[in-house]
């Protein structure tokens, strides 16, 4: 019988870790960029993203990069900086408890495979 | 993905913060000096902030927005994938420069001051109290915020060392 220790729910959930990171990491950007002038608020569609990286789990295609996006509806100041730090705050905080849980979930996975390999009782 | 890449961005932008800070610091410190290395009164600096280009990609994407006078973001545009090449440097933000506001001295009627000139005033910094403080309060704010935001990535990196346990 095949050994497996890579689930697809793992691979899934990777997937997803990989994406909460992406988000992290663009509101950083943003952050970071709070008083550049000019500088304009960079997104992502994260449900577009997740559906697509399910959709190449499946079909055993290796992760593609983030599309990145200008965030629609923010009110420039007048440098041209349209970067909220509410939005951006707001942001970090889901992005953070989103790959938490990711976390949680691999970790239940994986546990669930050690349970396998520990089902005599050893 | 990198995790600490996104340290590496909100660190940039507290090093940059922090110098604002200091320039303001500067400034309020020189509000009435008359002497400089340059001669004349000191003049006040101010620092200008550029965003870093990143990763190649992140730099299409930033270029292409930044490109655009209005938000018309391409659709190409692309965060770097995970474990993709280049998705060390991050995308965050530098001091371009410190520039010299080139606004003329105040002139102040002081005619025992020994910097005073032939028509016995003296030409002072043209620096606003209120200006300065408004302006540190904003580096000060936009520090908060960068150091919760590495608070919040530590946060994620301590969380994924919990994979590893049982």
């Amino acid at each position: 019988m095949e050994m497996q220790v890579e689930t697809r729910l793992s691979d899934q959930i990777a997937r997803y870790l990989d994406l909460a990171t992406s988000e992290a990491k663009l509101t950083a950007a943003n952050m970071a960029n709070v008083d550049t002038p000019g500088y304009r608020a960079l997104g992502m569609d994260f449900e577009a993203e997740m559906r697509e990286a399910m959709d190449g789990v499946d079909r055993g295609k290796p992760a593609r990069p983030v599309r990145l996006k200008a965030v629609d509806g923010l009110i420039a100041r007048p440098d041209g900086n349209n970067v909220s730090m509410d939005r951006e705050g707001l942001n970090l905080a889901e992005a953070q408890l989103k790959f938490k849980a990711g976390v949680a979930l691999l970790r239940q996975e994986y546990q669930r495979v050690m349970d396998a390999i520990h089902v005599d009782g050893k | 993905m990198n995790l600490f890449a996104m340290m590496e961005t909100s660190g940039s932008a507290m090093q940059a913060e922090r110098m604002r800070a200091e320039v303001v610091a500067a400034n309020m410190a020189n509000a009435e000096t008359t002497r400089t290395a340059t001669g004349g009164p000191y003049h006040r600096q101010h620092v200008i902030f550029a965003a870093n280009a990143g990763d190649a990609e992140f730099a299409t994407s930033l270029s292409s927005v930044a490109g655009s006078a209005g938000i018309g973001l391409s659709a190409s545009g692309t965060l770097s994938a995970p474990g993709g090449s280049g998705s060390a440097v991050a995308p965050g933000v530098h001091i371009a420069g410190v520039v010299e506001d080139p606004a003329p001295p105040l002139k102040r009627y002081d005619p025992g001051h020994p910097d005073a000139g032939e028509d016995r005033y003296v030409a002072y910094p043209d620096i606003n109290p209120l200006t300065e403080m408004v302006d540190l309060m904003g580096a000060t704010r936009a520090y908060g915020l960068n150091s919760s935001a590495v608070q919040a990535e530590k946060g994620m990196i301590a969380s994924a060392l919990e994979i590893a346990k049982s």
